[in-house]
């Protein structure tokens, strides 16, 4: 065997280490470029390589466009606010608990594992004008028959494709900060609790401070997963608007492939405002190593 | 002064504890809620409006499931665990390694390299697969159980890299340098004293990961393009419409099988005796 001197074995560690992940990001990068360029009219493959903005242009000028972009931005806001709330709540309030193991495998495992679409489909069986919810309404004299009820699919709201995520992503949320939370009230809240703060000042003062690099990380998360999932909105979803993504899948899909171009342009406005995201995360990112030093 | 102060708060603690366990008991009733509607509906048969319960019972979903027309749900749901467990393994040797090469070394990129790890979080996996497929169709690997592990692998990375990078950071290369130092090779300083301290983290990964590849519908669809069958892309067009027993069957074979490799996941984390750590579980 070749006799590598130690120096430079310490040198190239870390980039033998680095490449089966860089192998990965490259395939992941070239995928997304490769479809951005798509939606400038670049196909190599079918041998058009001139650059156009018409797919951007048309996309923009549609007029159900806006509107998606809309809905698909209130879906994931309101679903991101409000699983950060609750995934906080749930965080704080299990921490104080001290809850048993079980407990803690019900609560966020569960909703962990189980595939999205099938929490769709409870939520169908539950809110669909003959689901469970209004027959419960009817043996209480609200509602006398299936028809009375706003079904939940197609409901312009959201508010199905809401608690869907909701169900999945508060449980997420409290993942990723109920062992900083736990750490914490061990050391800082008892401290903070034998010099007399009373719980709630200890909490919004101490706890929630620290664990502010995860909640934002944990917002970036489920904000881009529900903008960007199709799935929910795919299931749940009204005929118009239609979510980002659905509309992107249904150009795609169309049986002429220049109309890829279309759907990748659709795709690339999609990355463009997750990318804005991205730089915001990444300025949070740099604050807080400054901090840390 | 101090000591009745820290009663009072002992005591105030005392106080506010019901409405934790009540907050909490009713969030465990919120999960299991969907899951008894899935599981109920999975055995109903007839079930009319405005009925609470169903008339009838039968297996007729699971058995559809289970051993459908042409008998391959056994087969499909074999393939599907395969998969999700080859992602689970690949994807875990990936993070731990990017994670190494990032909490103990110094070197040039390196904060370039573990901003762009975490990107695949902030880009949605739809954009992602429409990108991708034409690129994996002229690779030869579209319509392969190769190409869908690596597409697999690629979304589940940063989540498993951000799981691995607390694990690494945490264990620190101390004892390792000591038996480096005592003249113990890279290897054998690595397993036996890294190693057993980044368990937790790699079972963690790994069953993220899994969780994962299993419930990956979109991605599985456009890369296996139909012909690499896999739970998830069987199940959707039932639960699109149709029949409803169906779906509510499939679902619940789902949940059960991600449930049962997720309690082996935990029975080998108390086997080798690392319960200490495993609240990264949660």
């Amino acid at each position: 065997m070749l006799k590598i001197p130690r120096k430079t074995r310490r040198a190239i560690a870390p980039y033998a280490l680095a490449l089966p992940g860089a192998v990965l990001l490259f395939i992941f990068f070239y995928g997304v470029i490769n479809g951005v360029f798509q939606g400038f009219g670049i196909m190599p493959f079918l041998g058009r390589i001139e650059f156009t903005l018409d797919y951007y242009i048309e996309a923009f000028t549609r007029s159900d466009l806006s509107s998606s972009i809309v809905y698909s931005l209130y879906l994931s806001a309101v679903s991101a606010v409000l699983a950060i709330i609750g995934g906080v709540a749930i965080s704080a309030v299990m921490t104080r608990a001290r809850t048993s193991r079980l407990t803690r495998l019900v609560n966020i495992q569960i909703p962990i594992m189980t595939m999205h679409s099938l929490v769709a489909l409870a939520v169908i069986c539950l809110f669909t004008g003959s689901g469970l919810f209004p027959r419960l309404l009817y043996h209480l004299g609200i509602v006398s028959d299936p028809n009375t009820f706003v079904s939940v699919v197609g409901a312009s709201s959201g508010w199905g494709i809401i608690l869907v995520y909701l169900w999945k992503e508060i449980p997420f949320v409290a993942f990723c900060t109920v062992t900083i939370m736990a750490n914490i009230s061990d050391s800082l809240g008892e401290a903070a609790a034998t010099l007399g703060a009373n719980p709630l000042k200890t909490f919004f003062t101490v706890t929630l401070p620290l664990c502010k690099g995860a909640i934002v990380k944990a917002f970036l998360i489920v904000f881009t997963f529900a903008f960007g999932s199709y799935e929910v909105p795919f299931l749940l979803g009204p005929t118009l608007p239609k979510a980002m993504p659905v509309l992107a899948y249904i150009e795609f899909q169309d049986p002429d492939i220049i109309n890829r171009c279309y759907a990748m342009a659709l795709n690339g406005i999609m990355v463009l405002i997750c990318s804005l995201f991205a730089l915001v995360y990444f300025i949070v990112l740099q604050r807080e190593r400054k901090g840390r030093m | 002064m101090a000591a009745s102060n820290a009663a009072a708060t002992r005591r105030k603690k005392r106080n506010g504890k019901p409405f934790s366990k009540l907050f909490v008991a009713i969030h465990v009733l919120i999960v299991l809620l969907p899951i008894s509607v899935i599981a109920v509906w999975a055995c109903a048969d007839r079930w009319q409006w405005p009925l609470l319960l169903p008339e009838e019972f039968s297996m007729r979903g699971i058995e559809e499931v289970l051993f459908s027309s042409n008998g391959q749900g056994l087969a499909v749901m074999g393939q599907s665990i395969a998969i999700a467990f080859a992602v689970a393994v690949l994807t875990t040797i990936v993070a731990a390694m990017a994670a190494r090469a990032i909490c103990n070394y110094t070197w040039v990129g390196r904060n370039a390299y573990s901003f762009l790890l975490v990107v695949p979080f902030l880009i949605p996996t739809t954009v992602f697969a429409m990108g991708v497929q034409v690129l994996f169709i002229h690779a030869g690997i579209a319509r392969t159980v190769f190409g869908v592990i690596l597409a697999h692998s690629i979304c589940a990375l940063p989540y498993a890299v951000t799981i691995m990078i607390d694990v690494t950071r945490a264990a620190g290369t101390r004892l390792e340098d000591a038996a480096r130092t005592l003249g113990a090779g890279p290897l054998r300083s690595f397993v036996s004293t890294t190693l057993p301290a980044l368990m937790p983290g790699i079972l963690s990964s790994i069953s993220m990961s899994y969780i994962l590849s299993f419930s990956q519908y979109f991605l599985t669809l456009l890369i296996g393009g139909g012909a690499v069958r896999t739970f998830a892309t069987v199940m959707f067009p039932y639960l699109s419409g149709g029949d409803r027993t169906i779906a509510a069957a499939y679902g619940i074979s789902f949940i059960l099988a991600t449930f049962v490799v997720f309690l082996i996941f935990e029975w080998l984390l108390r086997r080798f005796g690392l319960g200490k750590r495993t609240d990264l579980y949660g």
